[in-house]
């Protein structure tokens, strides 16, 4: 957690904020509109003085960096908001340590420069991990090979206006790799995906190409990488 | 009564244990299934007592789904009650949709409390909501998926106590065979002496508890009281086991309003009303003559102003709501509600809460209250004259004449309305084709104004449901409208509201049919219940999933010999229940519950009724209807009804 070091005036503080959080479980299978208000209310809760749109119809300024599929933690997302006062991250820290909710985790606030660039702007891509119960080993490290071997995977694109159309699947994902083998019946994929407007990769997609939809499973997204983040250097290159 | 040994309970049954569900076994259904999120739990302020640290635990149930279910006030009331008490522990459960029923039943998996994932066969006491009758059939699904044994008479002490509460315990013969206690009234106070006999006598048999349970007031155990049939299929009698039994059960009623729960549940996931909520006051003495909502929750007691202002502060801080709803059956009439908008108006300004007033009347001062509200955003005003002409009206009480109507419907637009909404019914008592040219001339009268007012944006949507004659209100001797005459009625009304700026919609027949069965009938129709539920019979709310066939089908096999005995056809068991007009002097299925209105005050309306003639709001002028006879001794400051010497 980012504390102030020095400075500490009334006035003290930034508009605006990087929230680094965790959600799981409960919190996994939310859509981002709900996720959205959950932050909302949880804001409201600790007194935050969030800023809100003009209009009839205000909405606060809060902006996620992707959504999170239903289904999907996090152990790393980013929110950014803004507020009426500035505060310190500290303070706001404070503010809503006594009022999470359940499965709602901060890692990290940290004032970020009001004209700096939105989160969605710099998304690059996303990192997944993905559980699946009722599969065999063999069967899953020979689904990924088949799939890393292929130049072309194309599915068809979801939503009614887009119905009969394809999309390929394959230039989105950039390394997918099995995890360790735990001593749970569950085996793990490591998937990084593109996450750019237009050219999103989806866990829930990739496991469709992959035949597994029909799995129990448990995912989590793991890293968003912004732009001018480089690559982890253990994930380089497995599906390049 | 065959039972169906096709069906999955004895699945369900087998597998229970008495720990928690593990989270695993419901993660592995959760992708399958839309809106994964209602069966997950972890609402902030949900409460979560240490299961082997209390001595009692209840599981308060809706059955139907979350999203109905979590905007369920008089459940949040009671889960609030009930968490207070050190020893008792209450949790929530909720009938999953079809998709998740087919995974859990599939895996084995039994219907389990959303706090702590303990199957609701586990708890002590399983508490379901009857709150309408669409929910009777969903009562025996949730029942089932929870592994517990739907008839009463097959439940013993190893298996949950079956309570139910709400408005459907004002008649609640068809599904008495289900239920080991029914609640009637208001259940704050009730529950708790409920919970502590429980207590005491959990050691001893089944039967001799409930013996223990029926002498607390207001708590009904129907397999106590027997009804008896005569020979033209009415009632004669209803014979009491026990001496020492009341012949009469009296509703419950709270002095004074409980405490607002400050610390209300807010669900993930979205919700029907997913807002903060606060009762500002109970009961309505308009006097609708169709309305039960009116006639069971007399008499008016009202929240005072400062505390609901406060309230409306902790409910709002507690739980970081956007939205702050006052509740009540007709909101305009609390004698402060000018001086508590304007102070709620102040107190949330600037703050991004906004404050809703549902159920407002046909009158300007309503108009202005939501104009208060609107924060300049004017999406749809509703009106409910429920008839067309001034006539009708003054049958059904409705104290509105179209002319005032009208003038308000001008006012409406003046400010800024772009779209009024409609609220009529059809089937009323000596209602006739002309009728429907009223409803009609009205809803282009409406049109009109809009137009000169609004120009081409103008909008009315007109709403037409079918009457349901309701147990405990002045039509309740009244038939239902048959068939044929609903829909040529509803002919005449498309052919009459159609062209720009009018949108008109109305109900099936078939729901108000099984609604006016359910809400009217006998014991003799739980076999009726029971068939239907094992034909498929669930969701009876919910257009893509009720089961219509089910129901005509469970009608058409009469399924019991009591049925087959009293009645020989389908048809003449649908005349007795429905079609016919029921004597002044006959026993009705509901006469041993009482609801403090008298009978002899419902004639004496149902006569005024006959003449056309209005009776004013009793806060007005006391019109004695019976309650402050019966709840004298519990009058207090909060209540509207005259101080009596
Ligand atoms: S007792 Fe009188 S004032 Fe009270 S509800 Fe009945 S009619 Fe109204």
């Amino acid at each position: 957690m980012s504390s102030p070091v020095v400075m500490p005036t009334i006035a003290a503080g930034s508009g605006r904020h990087r929230i680094t959080f965790a959600t799981s479980r409960t919190l996994a299978y939310l859509s981002v509109l709900e996720l959205g208000k959950v932050w909302e209310r949880t804001l409201r809760r600790g007194g935050v003085p969030l800023k809100y749109s003009q209009g009839f119809n205000p909405r606060p300024r809060m902006h996620f960096a992707a959504p999170l599929p239903v289904g999907c933690g996090c152990s790393a997302d980013l929110l950014d908001l803004s507020l009426d006062e500035p505060r310190t991250s500290k303070a706001l820290c404070d503010a809503i340590a006594g009022v999470m909710p359940q499965n709602l985790v901060v890692l990290d606030i940290a004032p970020v420069d009001i004209h700096a660039r939105s989160l969605s702007e710099l998304l690059q891509e996303a990192e997944y991990s993905v559980w699946l119960q009722q599969t065999g080993e063999a069967e899953l490290a020979e689904t990924v090979a088949a799939f890393l071997k292929k130049d072309e995977i194309l599915m068809p694109k979801r939503g009614r206006k887009y119905r009969g159309r394809f999309y390929d699947l394959r230039p989105l994902v950039k390394s997918l790799t099995l995890e360790p083998a735990t001593p749970l019946p569950w085996l793990g994929l490591r998937v990084r995906v593109m996450a750019r407007p237009g050219a999103t990769g989806r866990p829930d997609e990739l496991l469709r190409a992959l035949g597994l939809a029909d799995r129990p499973r448990r995912s989590t997204r793991t890293r968003l990488i912004l732009d001018g983040e480089g690559p982890p250097p253990e994930a380089v290159a497995d599906g390049d | 009564m065959s039972i169906d040994t096709t069906h999955p309970t004895h699945r369900i049954g087998a597998i229970q244990g008495s720990g928690p569900v593990v989270w695993e076994r419901i993660e592995a259904l959760l992708h399958r299934v839309i809106k994964p999120g209602r069966y997950v739990g972890g609402e902030y302020n949900s409460v979560h007592k240490a299961w082997d640290a209390t001595d009692l635990h209840i599981c308060l149930a809706f059955p139907d789904l979350y999203d109905l279910g979590m905007s369920n006030f008089a459940l949040m009331i009671l889960y609030d009650v009930l968490n207070r008490q050190p020893d008792l522990l209450a949790h929530r459960t909720y009938l999953p949709a079809p998709d998740m029923i087919a995974a859990m039943r599939e895996a084995g998996l039994p219907l389990y409390a959303l706090e702590s994932y303990q199957p609701v066969s586990t708890f002590d006491i399983l508490a379901i909501s009857t709150a309408y009758e669409q929910l009777y059939a969903n009562s025996l699904e949730l029942m089932d998926l929870a592994g517990i044994p739907i008839r009463s008479a097959n439940r013993d002490v190893t298996t949950p106590l079956v309570i139910g509460g709400g408005h459907g315990t004002f008649n609640p013969e068809p599904i008495a065979d289900f239920f080991d206690v029914f609640v009637i009234g208001e259940a704050e106070d009730a529950i708790l002496e409920l919970t502590g006999t429980f207590q005491t006598t959990r050691h001893t048999s089944r039967d001799e508890q409930l013996r223990a349970l029926a002498q607390i007031p207001g708590l009904y155990v129907p397999r106590f009281y027997t009804p008896v049939y005569a020979v033209g299929g009415g009632i004669s009698d209803l014979t009491v086991a026990d001496p020492a039994l009341p012949t009469t059960i009296e509703k419950r009623l709270m002095p004074a309003l409980p405490a607002t729960p400050v610390a209300q549940l807010v669900p993930n996931v979205s919700t029907v009303h997913n807002r903060a909520i606060i009762e500002i006051h109970r009961g309505c003495t308009r006097g609708c003559r169709f309305c039960q909502a009116g006639a069971v929750t007399r008499p008016i007691r009202e929240r005072p102003v400062d505390e609901i202002v406060a309230s409306a502060e902790a409910v709002v801080q507690q739980t970081g709501y956007e939205e702050l709803a006052l509740l009540s059956l007709s909101s305009a009439d609390h004698t402060g509600i000018d001086t508590l908008i304007r102070q709620l108006i102040d107190q949330f300004e600037g703050r991004h809460v906004s404050i809703s007033l549902p159920s407002l009347h046909i009158d300007s001062f309503s108009v202005e209250l939501a104009e208060m509200l609107s924060g300049g955003r004017h999406s749809g005003f509703t009106f409910a004259p429920e008839a067309g002409s001034d006539a009708m009206r003054h049958r059904i009480n409705k104290d509105i004449s179209t002319e005032a109507l009208l003038s308000v419907a001008e006012e409406v637009f003046a400010r800024g309305w772009r779209t009024i909404k409609l609220y009529f019914m059809i089937g009323l008592p000596a209602e006739t084709d002309e009728d429907m040219e009223a409803i009609i001339e009205l809803s282009h009268q409406v049109r009109q104004i809009g137009n000169r007012i609004g120009g081409r944006k103008a909008e009315v949507h007109v709403s037409v449901s079918t009457f349901v004659p309701k147990p405990d209100t002045v039509f309740q001797w009244e038939p239902l409208v048959d068939e044929e005459t609903v829909e040529r009625r509803q002919r005449i009304l498309k052919q009459g509201i159609r062209g720009r700026g009018l949108k008109l919609s109305w109900n099936a027949y078939s729901a108000t049919k099984l609604e006016t069965l359910l809400t009217r009938g006998d014991r003799r129709l739980g076999a009726l219940v029971e068939r239907a539920w094992q034909l498929g019979a669930r969701f009876d709310a919910w257009d893509e999933w009720c089961n219509q066939d089910a129901w005509n089908q469970a009608i058409a096999e009469l399924p019991s010999e009591e049925l087959r005995a009293a009645f020989p056809s389908a048809r003449a068991l649908l005349d007795h229940q429905l079609y016919r007009r029921r004597q002044p002097d006959e026993r009705l299925p509901w006469d041993h519950l009482q609801t403090g209105v008298e009978k002899r005050f419902l004639l004496q309306d149902y006569r005024r009724s006959l003449s056309g003639e209005l009776l004013t709001d009793c806060r007005e002028e006391c019109h004695a209807c019976g309650i402050l006879h019966h709840y004298r001794d519990l009058q207090t400051e909060e209540w509207r009804c005259p101080v009596l010497s």
